[in-house]
């Protein structure tokens, strides 16, 4: 039934739903125009969180921008990280004479941290979104687990929220001593954790019908209004780019893809807010087994910190100085899909256009259109299931 | 499924219209450059094309080309389409040129919606006005602030509603000019198996 | 007339004794007997079931909870304004004297570790906050909603029977005064909503008042399938009802007279969970969607008051589900001796008991609360009106044929009410093993159904430790 019937006499009301809303975090505003609980238009409204990050990278060195892209999306600063150094050294590597070779080593560590970060940041997604749908527990039980990767990222680099660990060329740090042993004492209890997570939410038949058949997207839609990551696969779409334009160690990992196949059974959707749900738990587990297969190929740690092996950082403080002249577009996946970094340099050493486009941004282009003859309960579910992290958004 | 090389996909664009050029970077990175008028048609074409088929914007940006060293006009702003096809899965740039004097681009919304939030985006930092656009508002800056910050020429306004933009009672941009920090060297003096700063091994 | 009403008529005769008018004599007496107790004992318990939650939301959470303000504080406050014509230092050596004993200290302790201050602290951050009303609001209607949801709440405990000798108001329609005056409540959620000015508030108490009206039905049906059993609508008398005297005195508890009365009384549960406002049917708050629904604008002591008046909405709940279900204030066991015990004592253990059964339900509303996500407004109308109120309708009907036909007929004896005879413990075997019966029947039916249409996705099972 379309909106305009549900409506005969066009009574309607306008809502603001944020910034100062539990679902909206401060920082997102969504103009919820609606009649009684059915939500006839909403649009969303942001840059409450706008930090001109990609203004403040034409004023820096490259190597300074690295703590800014943990800025940009920091509740999966690792893999932020990982997409600005990847995107300055495939830069690099467009001319022979700066190519730099990230060490064995430093690869390892990188898909590792990059890893670990997707699940923290996954479990995040999962916990609020169950905590929109009403349930409080999962969340905590989430967020619990998220500590401990933050313990693991603590010694790691010191910090717990935002990073600057991964660098151009490699990582800042060595991992510290016994941290394959933690990673794994670690991944062996969350494996735990979530089998019990999962019967605690995830096969909840009043969070089932709550999801399913809410803001489907067809693999069609998905593609064509840019959807990213998980949204994507959510929709049906099978495609990574860790597994389809493999970078960095991914290639040698065999990554495995779920895709979104309307978990929620005969009331489900394809696309639906809960085979999006669905996916971001998968890609949890996968993304524990690559950690646990990244720690078999990690080589041991060498002497010096840029053996191409052992070590774990590339020299490229000369090439960062006078990097080639042009343009380069690289994408990577983050927790919220791709992360593509579009840099223009005119070689000199502070980068002539940094642009950073970011999964969650696409993700709220959809929102008028899949939020159209919703209830107004359902408006927080699709937020959640959708991932929107606002930082990534209003950069 | 099959993807085609850049110079396959280009080759097939610029037949199909001749004021289509075939350029690459200075790095060696291919795009082809349209011309304002024609980059409706050529984007329908590309999208349509049973061997292009480019479905998805990976990315729709663009940059002030007026300090670049060398791109083909130096008082426009590129607006610049990173086009990937899922089916196929090859990729495509197109650059359009919209020069400073009169600024505007058709709008791609209605061939990929994900152009919306791109173009509203480019809008409100770089200024390109996107002409039959559904909604082009301002979406990071308020709706009334003055200027496009990603332009090169930009200067940031002295005030916004009274908040006053100077540091020290001087302009943003009189502060110490860019450069004058030191490049920060990655720490690759660093020992193996250095201690991180805080925590410490268990 | 029990203890309560001579207690009443004694008072009233002493007051008028000592030259008060007859009406007013009545009424001091009501008050200070009946009212003033209640108000007494079903406050604090009420408050007390604030920290009960938190520290069952801690636990489930893993994680610990209030465990660090005691009541030390307070006594030392109370102290110092008994002690006030002391001098300080004087003051404080007398309580540390006082707390340095045994069971002071365990008090002391043992409030500290369960974080009972918490439960005063909160009361004087709740008492100290401004009470603000909206410039938009209707002024009168917002002040009045919270007093009026309290009056929704507590009223009707006049009529439960905490014990054979407290009864506050023994009334021939006690079940439908119950429910009628708790009807209130929906008036005073509406009034929150339209009179706080604010769209959230607004769609909040819409919710209240669309969710409320529909689960009275279900609510409704389920206490006429129990007074329909026991001819009667008051509800000592349905207590009275569900007397059993030997070993297995819950035999003759209305739970387990009839598959039908079991249906209903999970009904009742699940519908009484949605009458006071409690998650999975929290929509009226629904925090992540309607910032707090209908009490958005409501702060300090009016706050205060809806939280009140949901904690002893579900303290009513739970004592008319003990009450029409679980046997009231009787035991489950040796009810028989119990009732032999000298009156003062039995009063004290039946109102153990009773407490006991509220309790639990309580414990098991919390469960629920901090385990189950949130329905959606659809859902609930749903479940009510095409799950829950023909269930209703249908073990009316049963029960109704098991009634009539149960005058010994082959099929109506294993449901039909036990003879209350000493030896009815026996026929507790025989009605087990007729139970058998439908009971596997219906579970039967179910998984049928589950494995028809519930069955989960692989992946999911996969996630939730199965095999893929």
């Amino acid at each position: 039934m379309t909106i305009e019937a549900m409506t005969p006499n066009g009574e309607r009301m306008t809502l603001n739903m944020g910034p100062h809303h539990p679902a909206t975090h401060g920082v997102l505003r969504i103009v919820v125009e609606s009649d009684g609980e059915v939500v006839a238009t909403c649009t969303p409204d942001h840059g409450y969180l706008h930090r001109s990050i990609e203004k403040i990278g034409e004023c820096i060195d490259w190597p300074l921008f690295v703590p800014y892209t943990d800025r940009v999306d920091y509740v999966c600063a690792m893999n932020a990280n990982l997409a600005y150094c990847l995107a300055v050294e495939q830069l690099l590597a467009t001319d022979a004479a700066s190519a730099v070779k990230v060490p064995l080593r430093g690869e390892c560590i990188r898909v590792l941290v990059a890893e670990l970060n997707r699940i923290s940041s996954h479990l995040v997604a999962v916990g609020a979104m169950a905590m929109d749908v009403g349930a409080y527990t999962p969340f905590l039980h989430a967020i619990a687990q998220r500590e401990l990767v933050n313990d693991i990222f603590e010694k790691l680099c010191g910090q717990r929220l935002t990073y600057n660990y991964v660098t151009i060329g490699g990582v800042a740090f060595d991992l510290y001593a016994q941290a394959s042993e933690e990673i794994t004492r670690f991944l062996d209890q969350f494996e735990r954790e979530m089998v019990r997570f999962n019967k605690l939410i995830t096969t909840s038949t009043i969070f089932r019908d709550r999801c399913a058949s809410v803001a489907p997207v067809s693999a069609a839609e998905a593609i064509a209004w840019g959807l990213v990551g998980p949204n994507l696969r959510g929709s049906g779409v099978d495609w990574d780019l860790r597994r389809d334009e493999s970078y960095g160690l991914y290639g040698q990992l065999a990554v495995r893809v779920p895709v979104g196949q309307c978990f929620a059974g005969r009331h489900g959707k394809v696309g639906d807010c809960f085979d999006r749900y669905v996916v971001r738990l998968l890609e949890i587990q996968e993304s524990v087994r690559l950690c646990r297969e990244t720690l078999k190929l990690l080589p041991p740690p060498a002497v010096k910190a840029n053996d191409p092996t052992g070590g774990y950082q590339a020299d490229v403080s000369r090439q960062l100085k006078k990097p080639p002249k042009g343009e380069v577009h690289c994408r990577t996946e983050a927790p919220r899909g791709e992360m593509g970094y579009f840099l223009v340099s005119d070689g000199t050493k502070v980068p002539y256009r940094v642009r950073c486009r970011t999964g969650s941004f696409s993700a709220a282009g959809i929102f008028h259109k899949v939020m159209r003859g919703i209830f107004l309960a359902d408006v927080v579910t699709v937020i959640g299931s959708f991932d929107i992290v606002v930082p990534e958004i209003d950069r | 499924m099959s993807a085609l090389a850049p110079a396959g996909i280009a080759a097939k664009v610029t037949t199909a219209f001749a004021d289509v050029q075939a350029k690459t970077t200075d790095n060696g990175q291919p795009f082809l450059l349209v011309p304002a008028a024609a980059l409706p048609a050529v984007a329908r074409f590309v999208r349509d094309d049973a061997t292009l088929r480019f479905d998805a914007v990976m990315d729709l940006t663009g940059y002030d080309a007026l300090k670049y060293p060398s791109t083909p006009s130096s008082d426009a702003i590129v607006v610049v389409y990173l086009l990937f096809s899922y089916q196929h899965r090859h990729k495509l740039t197109l650059k359009v040129l919209a020069p400073r004097s009169e600024c505007a681009v058709p709008t791609m919304s209605g061939i990929w919606p994900a152009a919306i939030y791109f173009e509203r985006e480019v809008w409100d930092l770089l200024g390109v006005h996107f002409s039959g656009h559904p909604s082009l508002r301002r979406i990071m800056c308020p709706e009334d602030w003055v200027g496009h910050a990603l332009r090169k020429d930009y200067r940031y306004p002295d005030d916004y509603h009274g908040v006053l933009h100077l540091r020290d009672g001087q302009h943003f941009e009189s502060s110490p000019p860019r450069g004058a920090v030191p490049v920060a060297v990655p720490p690759v003096a660093a020992p193996p198996g250095a201690v991180p700063p805080a925590g410490g091994a268990a | 007339m029990n203890g309560l009403g001579y207690g009443v008529d004694g008072l009233s005769h002493w007051f008028v004794g000592i030259g008060m008018p007859a009406w007013l004599a009545v009424t001091m007496a009501v008050l200070l007997l009946w009212i003033a107790p209640m108000l007494v004992v079903v406050f604090p318990i009420a408050a007390l079931g604030q920290i009960f939650e938190r520290k069952i939301a801690a636990a489930i959470q893993r994680r610990v909870g209030p465990n660090t303000v005691g009541l030390d504080g307070p006594l030392r406050f109370a102290f110092r304004a008994i002690l006030c014509f002391l001098p300080r230092a004087r003051q404080d050596r007398v309580f540390a004297a006082f707390c340095k004993l045994p069971v002071v200290r365990t008090i002391l302790k043992v409030s500290q570790r369960l974080g009972l201050g918490q439960l005063v602290a909160d009361g004087v951050k709740m008492l100290g906050k401004e009470d603000i009303v909206p410039s938009g609001a209707d002024g009168l209607v917002f002040r009045m909603a919270p007093y009026l949801a309290l009056v929704g709440a507590f009223v009707p405990f006049c009529v439960v029977p905490f014990t054979q000798h407290m009864v506050m108001l023994e009334t021939s329609v006690g079940a439908l005064f119950a429910i009628a005056v708790s009807g209130i409540v929906v008036v005073a959620l509406k009034m929150a909503g339209w009179g706080s000015g604010n769209k959230w508030s607004l769609l909040g108490g819409m919710r209240a008042v669309a969710q409320l009206v529909s689960y009275e039905v279900p609510v409704g049906l389920a206490v006429a399938g129990v007074v329909l059993w026991c001819g009667s609508m008051d509800l000592h008398v349905i207590v009275g009802q569900q007397y059993q005297p030997g070993v297995f005195s819950m035999v003759g508890w209305n739970l387990l007279q009839s598959p039908f009365l079991l249906l209903l009384a999970v009904v009742f549960f699940i519908a009484g969970l949605a009458e006071c406002q409690r998650s999975p049917f929290d929509m009226a708050e629904a925090e992540s969607e309607l910032v707090s629904g209908f009490n958005t604008e409501y702060s300090g002591l009016r706050w205060g008051m809806f939280a009140m008046a949901e904690y002893t909405e579900m303290l009513l709940i739970g004592a008319l589900f003990a009450t029409l279900f679980l046997g009231g204030y009787q035991s489950p066991l040796c009810e028989e001796w119990i009732v032999g015990l000298p009156v003062l004592l039995e009063t004290f253990v039946h109102l153990a008991l009773f407490v006991g059964k509220v309790a639990v339900t309580f414990l098991v509303m919390m469960w629920i609360r901090w385990t189950l996500p949130r329905f959606r407004v659809d859902q609930v109308m749903r479940l009510s009106w095409l799950k829950l109120v023909p269930i209703c309708l249908v073990c009316l009907l049963g029960l109704a044929v098991t009634m009539v036909s149960s005058g010994g007929t082959v099929l109506g004896a294993p449901f039909g009410r036990l003879p209350a005879s000493p030896h009815a413990d026996l026929g507790l075997i025989g009605r087990l093993v007729a139970w058998a019966i439908p009971v596997a029947v219906v579970l039967g039916l179910v998984r049928a159904s589950r494995k028809k249409h519930g069955q989960l996705h692989p992946a999911l099972r996969q996630l939730t430790g199965g095999g893929s």
